[in-house]
């Protein structure tokens, strides 16, 4: 197997680990933020889906490029019945 | 977990905190984003005017952007907008920063780390160093090098990319009144920063000048607008492929499904051989082939599998594989024939230093 330098990595320093050990939690609470943020505005959300899907239909979806296509009103997907169908943040 | 999904996140409204660790004191950072199980970290720093550091290197890839002030890098002037892809082990010569800069570092495989030196490391894979002021040395490229692609006013510099994986770094541009109505996901992590401008997505909001998001792979976002236009730095992990849909529900599982459902309708052969979940990933048989394996849910085309040209590809047989190489019991039966027919078969029968293992021919 070939070897590279990241195969060399001394062991990490104390401050270093120190550091990591602060900063993830300071992203979990981070990414706790976020989602708050984001639940926080599903209704707009759901407008801006809403806005969408109309578009397609009338402007049309891009599919490549400046391609674009008319999506027939059947081809629209129904919002599935589950918990997290408003979910964006995984 | 390595990286969560940090989207949307606008640092400017964050205070910097102080370097503690050796090799950046002087300096001020905020974590972007951080992978908690290596230290891979992507930060905004700040380098007080009177930052000096001697030449050095770290462990890991390391890739830094310019995004206001001067960075002396050696004789080297580093500018606004001047990007550095420094390989690990390979040294930067030292750094001066007489009147303060603030910079984009991604440290893509470990924490951030410095071992001073002058040289570089005997393994640093030195031809990979980048060096480039991305705003003066290169020109905008249209953003269809990647397809299926973006719409006209999507406009991008390379800054970097890897043959191995195809991780790339690039600027990105969004033209005023730039839209795009699609939603997209990829099967490589993006992450990016704002350096000046708004972009809007369906999910997330307006991403204003400071903003980041580190997205990992098939999460939707989009569509895409930007009223008055936007520049920003972006980063993918590995290839970044446009898999466009207009379903705002999907999850990742169910986009990751449809992303296979592509590869087995697409690349019927490499989906198949890719498939084999025994070890041997290579088919056998009269024809050469295994059976197709089950096809991938596509919540866009749920009936793929029926349509006559999938079918076609995914029922297609080659018998080009049958004759690469002989299996346990064909060595030993050609072995045997060898014998018998006083074939010269692989080892010399008159030094008798061999056995006549089944394995062996």
């Amino acid at each position: 197997m070939t070897k590279h330098v990241q195969d060399d990595k001394p062991p990490m320093t104390k401050e270093a680990r120190a550091w990591m050990e602060e900063e993830a939690v300071a992203q979990e609470a981070r990414y706790k933020d976020i989602v708050e943020e984001i639940d926080g505005i599903e209704e707009q959300r759901a407008e801006w889906i809403e806005e969408f899907l109309s578009l397609i239909q009338t402007r049309g979806f891009h599919v490549t490029g400046d391609m674009t296509r008319k999506v027939a009103k059947e081809e629209i997907p129904e919002k599935p019945n589950r918990p997290d169908a408003m979910r964006v943040i995984w | 977990m390595a990286r969560p999904h940090i989207e949307p996140f606008v640092e400017l409204t964050e205070g910097y905190k102080a370097f503690k660790i050796p090799g950046f004191i002087g300096a001020d950072y905020k974590v972007l984003s951080l992978d908690t199980d290596n230290g891979a970290c992507s930060l905004k720093v700040r380098m007080r005017g009177g930052f000096k550091r001697p030449p050095g290197l770290s462990y890991s890839d390391l890739e830094i952007f310019v995004l206001t002030g001067t960075m002396k890098v050696g004789d080297q002037n580093c500018q606004e907008g001047h990007y550095i892809f420094l390989p690990a082990g390979v040294a930067l010569e030292a750094i001066d920063v007489p009147s303060g800069c603030e910079l984009i570092m991604m440290y893509n495989d470990s924490e951030p780390s410095f071992e001073e030196s002058d040289s570089n490391h005997d393994l640093a894979l030195k031809e990979g160093f980048v060096s480039v002021n991305s705003y003066e040395d290169m020109p905008w490229a249209g953003g269809s090098i990647v397809s299926p692609s973006v719409a006209t006013g999507l406009f991008l510099k390379l800054l970097r990319f890897d043959p191995l994986t195809e991780a790339m770094t690039f600027l990105y541009s969004m033209s005023p009144q730039y839209l795009q109505d699609n939603i997209s996901y990829h099967d490589c992590a993006e992450e990016s920063y704002h350096i000046w401008g708004a972009s809007h997505m369906m999910q997330f909001g307006e991403l204003p000048t400071g903003g980041y998001f580190w997205r990992p792979p098939y999460i939707n976002h989009g569509s895409f607008r930007s009223k008055l236009g936007c520049i920003a730095l972006g980063r993918t992990d590995s290839k970044l492929h446009n898999y466009f849909h207009f379903n705002p529900w999907s999850n990742p599982d169910e986009n990751k499904s449809r992303a296979a459902a592509m590869l087995y309708r697409q690349r019927p052969q490499l989906y198949k051989w890719v498939h084999m979940e025994d070890g041997h990933n290579h088919p056998h048989g009269q024809v050469g082939q295994l059976e197709a394996p089950k096809p991938p849910a596509d919540f866009e085309h749920p009936g793929y599998k029926d349509h006559p040209q999938t079918k076609m590809l995914a029922d297609q047989t080659y018998t080009f594989h049958e004759l690469d190489h002989l299996h346990k019991d064909e060595i030993a039966a050609a072995h045997k024939f060898a014998h018998e027919n006083g074939i010269a078969h692989g080892h010399d029968h008159e030094s008798g230093d061999h056995t006549h293992d089944d394995d062996e021919y």
